[in-house]
């Protein structure tokens, strides 16, 4: 062996930039030879230790983005501004008024004035008719008989259930029965509160939770009064309710990945109201399980309270620019329901920030996807991002009724975005499959989610134009319908999160 | 199948570790030089696996950008690393293998 082709000799030589060690390389590998037993000591050494190096990195990567992905605890959620802010009445919200034509009655000037300003002759009461009564095209992709078929049979449990206006703030349906005469007389004690909202979490994974937080019950985000929009009852919670909340258990049931991203179009709302359906089964298994424990509990969809706010109190998420919850690893799409309990002896979660809201400042995706420009663009005061709504005509006297005011957060026109679903024969969700944050669940996206709150404001504008350029959340698209029902071949998408890191969010 | 990938990972990442550690035995380099050459395998192994990723999601033009922004910046700077830092001699005029060839030739 030459000494050249020797490789501790060569380790041994003055550090210099190898041109000379390149034709010993050139030697070696054209004369086909092998290392002697020094240096194949030497490689096995070197190996283990860059080995066992990039372990050390790997591993400390792991360990950073696993602990990223936990959140960091905040202190200033809310932020309101008390001299505007008061309780919501469940009358001023968009789906109550489009299902009471009492509440059109009472308030003519809301349709009037939408009408008016907007140049159409809208008629909120009877968008819910109109919308299922399109009919489907099946030369077009995502309007066919098919999807239309997806979307009826994904609200058909809770149209059995008699519970199909659970979405609408309907309170005291069948499944979420306000009825409490099933009450255990013992109840159950548990040792401690962590081990409390431990078994809580255990069973809200059983019934299908994606994840589970548990909040103290706050007026402020109840609506007062509450509104029975069937049968035109104004409810109180110190008299209608059946006892007095003390806690409110948040959930978040997964939609399928590859069928929203077919939003606008019909296909979207099959997941959509398949989350609605497990939504609601889920919310009345847990209540019928404290009940069994020997605790008051009544289920909740939509109605009795805010779901965003009360989801971001119990460590789920961040509200997001599109005006829904931003969970990690799953963005905005879920759906939430909620279980109000006066069961009080469990550990509480608290608001945890991952970099979401701010991130939402820097991206817009969600506003420029949105058909009905209903979502606050980019170019908004303060990027849309404030105490009172700033979108398109809300400086027009009581035009936001459908808003909550006084709290710092993305508003939207949701009376532009229920017109659209009317006009496309179905809910949207183009606002959810366009954000940044939903992804299906594969390690590069938890990668990224991990990064993201430590990562610049300049690299959030650069990582939102990438999401689109890396073929992620288009929207409008005939060919993601034409995708999805092609899915079905592997079942690729993971819907049940096991890369999350956690289902049971222990915050 | 991502069983399969993380496992494909391994085997592609240690075979990256022995390159490494041969290289180290037939050259003598700087840290920096070290450095960028570990830090070139890093993206290009990163983009191989986010494109894994990415297939095996069903987005594959997610997969294609990753092997061209990740993999392919990695791939420039172990070429730029090599060219500059480790065999400077072949940016010298007549020392490529073409230079070579029209010497013979003539």
């Amino acid at each position: 062996m030459s000494q050249n082709n020797d490789p501790n000799n060569r380790a041994d030589e003055p550090e210099t930039q190898a041109g000379s060690s390149q034709s010993g390389s050139e030697e070696s590998v054209s004369n086909g030879e092998v290392l002697d037993d020094s240096g194949r000591r030497t490689f096995l050494k070197r190996a283990a230790l860059g080995g066992g190096g990039a372990l050390l990195a790997g591993g400390a990567s792991y360990g950073f983005i696993k602990s990223e992905l936990k959140g960091k605890p905040i202190s200033d959620y809310p932020m309101i501004d008390e001299a505007i802010f008061k309780p919501k009445d469940q009358r001023a919200t968009v789906l109550a008024f489009a299902h009471s034509q009492n509440l059109a009655d009472r308030y003519p000037e809301r349709t009037t004035q939408y009408s008016a300003l907007h140049n159409k002759d809208f008629n909120f009461q009877e968008g819910f008719d109109v919308m299922y009564s399109l009919p489907w095209d099946n030369n077009k992709p995502g309007y066919t008989q098919m999807d239309r078929a997806l979307q009826k049979a994904g609200w058909e449990p809770l149209v059995v259930a008699g519970s199909r206006m659970v979405a609408n703030l309907q309170p005291d349906t069948p499944l979420h029965s306000w009825d409490q005469s099933d009450v255990e007389k013992e109840q159950y004690q548990f040792d401690n509160e962590k081990q409390a909202g431990d078994a809580i979490k255990s069973a809200a994974r059983v019934f299908g939770a994606l994840k589970c937080g548990i909040a103290k019950r706050d007026k402020r985000w109840d609506y007062d009064p509450l509104y029975d929009p069937e049968n035109d009852q104004e409810l109180s919670w110190e008299n209608d309710f059946p006892f007095v909340p003390k806690t409110v258990i948040v959930m978040l049931v997964p939609m399928d990945y590859d069928c929203i991203a077919t939003a606008p179009a019909w296909t979207a709302d099959g997941t959509a109201a398949d989350g609605y359906t497990k939504s609601s089964v889920l919310a009345n298994q847990m209540a019928k399980f404290l009940r069994g424990m020997g605790y008051h509990a009544v289920g909740a969809g939509n109605d009795l309270g805010s779901s965003v706010p009360y989801a971001i109190m119990a460590g789920l998420g961040e509200g997001g620019r599109n005006g829904a919850l931003l969970a990690p690893g799953i963005g905005p799409r879920h759906r939430i329901c909620k279980i109000y309990t006066d069961f009080e002896f469990v550990e509480y979660d608290q608001p945890h920030t991952w970099g979401m809201t701010e991130f939402c400042l820097s991206c817009g995706k969600c506003a420029d996807a949105c058909p009905a420009d209903a979502i606050p663009k980019m170019e908004s005061e303060n990027g849309g991002y404030g105490f009172e709504p700033n979108y398109e005509f809300s400086d027009e006297p009581g035009y936001t009724w459908n808003n909550h005011h006084g709290i710092k957060k993305f508003y939207s026109d949701s009376k532009k975005c229920y017109n659209f679903w009317v006009e496309n024969g179905s809910a949207c969700g183009a606002c959810i499959a366009s954000c940044t944050f939903n992804e299906p669940d594969m390690w590069h996206h938890v990668f990224i989610m991990g990064v993201t709150p430590k990562s610049p404001d300049i690299l959030h504008k650069w990582m939102a134009e990438a999401h689109p350029a890396f073929g992620y959340g288009r929207t409008g698209d005939p060919k993601k319908a034409e995708k999805f029902w092609k899915t079905g071949e592997g079942m690729r998408t993971n819907t049940e999160m096991k890369n999350n890191i956690g289902t049971s969010n222990k915050s | 199948m991502e069983l399969a990938q993380w496992f494909l990972m391994g085997v592609i990442f240690t075979i990256g570790v022995f390159g490494l550690t041969y290289l180290s035995l037939l050259v003598k380099l700087k840290w920096y030089t070290w450095a960028s050459l570990s830090i070139g395998i890093v993206a290009i192994l990163f983009g191989i696996g986010w494109a894994g990723a990415s297939f095996l999601e069903g987005i594959a033009q997610s997969g294609a950008m990753a092997l061209i922004f990740f993999s392919g910046s990695g791939v420039i700077l172990m070429v730029l690393t090599w060219r500059y830092l480790v065999v400077p001699e072949l940016n010298q005029p007549g020392t490529t293998p073409a230079a070579e060839g029209r010497k013979t030739e003539q």
